[in-house]
């Protein structure tokens, strides 16, 4: 698969994007082409690094789904609360955090939100109210059903988005916090990308639904499915269900469906899959879409679109150079806050009491 | 001044302390309009309505992870596990989310958390409303967990903890809910501090070191031993995690005799890790073998004769303490 593939883009009519994007001005569907373009290239970039042995660990390819993330985090306010899962880079460029924390967060280095001690590419910023994501799946389903019930406890008109894959919709847990969340009639958007694989699990054997908003109907919300691939209609279903959840009305659950590009993590050949699936989803690719889409509405031309692409290289070029100079943490950095309070009994531990460090 | 229940302590301090405070709320299940299946959360509905007391479904997963999210936006959360027991289907939230979210953040959000988890044997409840499962947590850094073995720690703990900015497993001990009673003044507000094992009657001879139910053991079995001079000293350790390592060593450093007492299993239990503090730190103090009076190595049984057999005695504790001096 070339690598061109990912970033440069042929314009399949046959998959055209229709209708309007409700209360959407010209300026921010072109903002919003922007931070779609942005999620690609920095993943692009990224796995680029990561195969030149430029950082520990792996990295989770976001490219091909892009667009289930960023077209609702974009619609957020900043005091919004989004609750990602490994797979979420779009829920942080979506919502503006500056792409310099999340190299520094894929670097691991002193200036990631974390400060290298947590998990690389499970970016987050407490600024931005991004939370930091948890490696359990669909862990965060649950806190972000908690902070949509804080909010509304505390009586304040925020609301609360959370992200997980199809192979989530197994666990306990999704299950626990939809429930609790159509109880409560809570300020929460519920958003599942069904890429059709978790891992190496295709979608059959996690569920004998065809269409995973058919699980809403369980807990007593709608649920919808739609291309995931497809801006407009992710547009105007995930702007629906915000106004749903702000207004007091509840929950929606989304599926959006999508497909991931590239392996589960970049030390995952896929060898799983058909070329000819992927070849299919390739084709719809969301981002080319997009932009045609904007071309045919007169919102985007080539001008502009170069400046919008030397505005992305320029911020992904300093976001790159920040995290590489960016110090590696002190070897013992891990060792604050394991507590908000002192305790006389607490210590790191001693590996040799009574010797030299005793 | 009102004598007043080991769980009237807890009903009132809740009382209290969601008055002082607006942004706590309470969830688990039948807390609400039934006031809780042991009655420590009755008049809590009427008095802060159903937005503030949350009568949740069967989902302790839920119960415990929630939370964290609204901790996070600026509440203070009250979650109860209905019989610690029924813990185990939370413990992915307690021990991988609301433990290490403030580490994981590297301080950017507290989690001022207060978990009661009602716990213990001697009221007939079998393998599933018996179990002392404190031990399940201790490998888990960044939580905190006390056990209140008096009506004073039962209110002065649960302040505490409720106000304290970091997550708290509350171990509320079922068969002192209405044996114990205490005078607690109205108003009180005194606030057990925690971390801090407290030596609760001072002796010479030896150390007996518990907490909860077992700790009342101690203290009658402190009682019968003073009739035939033995000194014994009972330290109430209050809080499990972090442990107050000080105290216990400088009493065995006085005694060089040590006794730990629990209710849950031997192996693996508190009292292990109480014994490798001592081995570590007072090694040369000591003049008598570590002793462990403790829950057996099996489930825990329903019959009264054999829930009778399962529960460390008053005389197995006054035996393992004689033996100690003996030695
Ligand atoms: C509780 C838990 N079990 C297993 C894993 C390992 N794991 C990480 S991602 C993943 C697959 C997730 O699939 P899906 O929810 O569809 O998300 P996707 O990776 O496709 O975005 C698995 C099994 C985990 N992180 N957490
Ligand atoms: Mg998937």
């Amino acid at each position: 698969m070339a690598e061109e593939q990912e970033t440069q883009f042929s314009f399949p009519a046959k998959y055209r994007l229709t209708g309007e994007m409700e209360g959407c001005t010209d300026e921010r569907k072109l903002e919003l082409f922007e931070r779609l373009l942005k999620t690609r290239e920095f993943d692009a970039r990224m796995r680029k690094l990561f195969r030149q042995g430029r950082f520990e660990g792996t990295f989770y390819s976001q490219i091909g789904q892009e667009a289930c993330d960023v077209v609702i985090a974009y619609q957020l306010d900043k005091q919004d609360f989004v609750g990602p899962s490994h797979r979420d880079l779009g829920a942080s460029t979506g919502k503006g955090v500056p792409l310099k924390y999340l190299t520094a967060q894929v670097y691991n280095r002193v200036d990631s939100p974390d400060g290298g001690r947590y998990t690389a590419c499970h970016y987050w910023h407490p600024e931005f109210w991004v939370m930091n994501p948890s490696t359990s799946i669909v862990m965060n389903w649950i806190a972000a059903t908690g902070a949509a019930f804080g909010y509304k406890m505390l009586k304040k008109d925020n609301v609360a988005v959370a992200f997980c894959g199809d192979g989530a919709t197994a666990h306990g847990d999704f299950h626990e916090a939809c429930n609790f969340a159509g109880v409560h009639r809570l300020p929460i958007v519920y958003v599942v990308q069904n890429n059709l694989w978790a891992e190496s699990l295709p979608v059959a054997l996690t569920t004998a639904l065809t269409d995973l908003n058919h699980r809403a109907d369980a807990y007593g919300f709608p649920g919808v499915s739609i291309d995931g691939n497809d801006v407009v209609e992710t547009w105007n279903t995930t702007r629906e269900a915000l106004m749903r959840a702000r207004s007091g009305a509840g929950p929606t659950l989304i599926e959006m469906k999508t497909y991931r590009w590239h392996g589960h993590s970049d030390i995952d050949p896929a060898d799983y899959r058909s070329d000819d699936e992927v070849a299919h989803w390739m084709e719809r690719d969301p981002i080319p879409r997009y932009e045609q889409y904007l071309r045919e509405h007169k919102v985007l031309n080539d001008d502009a679109l170069v400046e919008v692409r030397m505005r992305i290289e320029a911020e992904i070029e300093e976001a790159v150079d920040f995290a590489e100079n960016s110090p590696r943490p002190a070897p013992d950095a891990y060792q604050s806050h394991v507590y908000a309070e002192a305790y006389p009994g607490f210590e790191f531990g001693d590996r040799n009491p009574g010797g030299a460090n005793g | 001044m009102a004598e007043i229940t080991y769980i009237d302590a807890i009903n009132r301090t809740l009382h209290e302390e969601m008055t002082r405070d607006e942004t706590t709320f309470l969830i688990g299940e039948d807390t609400g309009i039934y006031g809780g299946v042991f009655k420590a959360t009755r008049g809590l509905l009427e008095e802060f309505g159903p937005d503030r007391i949350v009568d949740s479904p069967i989902s302790e997963s839920l119960i415990a992870g929630m939370t964290v999210g609204a901790a996070m936006v600026g509440c203070r959360p009250l979650p109860e596990i209905q019989f610690a027991d029924f813990i185990s289907p939370a413990f992915d939230q307690i021990v991988q989310q609301v433990a290490r979210y403030y580490w994981r953040t590297r301080g950017a959000f507290e989690m001022p958390i207060t978990l009661r988890c009602p716990y213990g044997g001697g009221v007939g409840g079998g393998v599933f409303h018996s179990q002392s499962n404190e031990a399940w947590f201790m490998n888990t850094p960044g939580l905190v967990m006390v056990a209140p073995g008096s009506v004073r720690d039962a209110a002065g703990l649960l302040r505490s903890a409720i106000r304290s900015q970091d997550p708290v497993l509350y171990w509320e001990h079922k068969k002192l809910y209405r044996s114990l009673k205490d005078d607690l003044p109205d108003g009180d507000e005194t606030l057990t501090p925690i971390g801090k094992a407290e030596v609760a009657r001072t002796g010479s001879h030896v150390t007996a070191i518990s907490f909860g139910y077992t700790y009342q053991l101690c203290l009658e079995a402190a009682d019968q031993l003073a009739e035939d001079g033995i000194e014994v000293e009972v330290i109430d350790l209050k809080t499990l995690l972090p442990l107050d390592k000080s105290t216990v060593i400088e009493s065995i450093a006085k005694t060089g005799k040590a006794v730990i007492v629990h209710e849950a299993p031997k192996v693996g239990g508190i009292g292990g890790e109480i014994a490798a503090i001592l081995a570590e730190e007072c090694f040369w103090e000591l003049d008598a073998p570590i002793t462990r009076v403790a829950g057996y190595n099996t489930s825990f049984p329903a019959a009264r004769t054999m829930e009778e057999h399962y529960m460390p005695s008053t005389a197995q504790i006054a035996a393992a303490l004689k033996t100690a001096v003996e030695t």
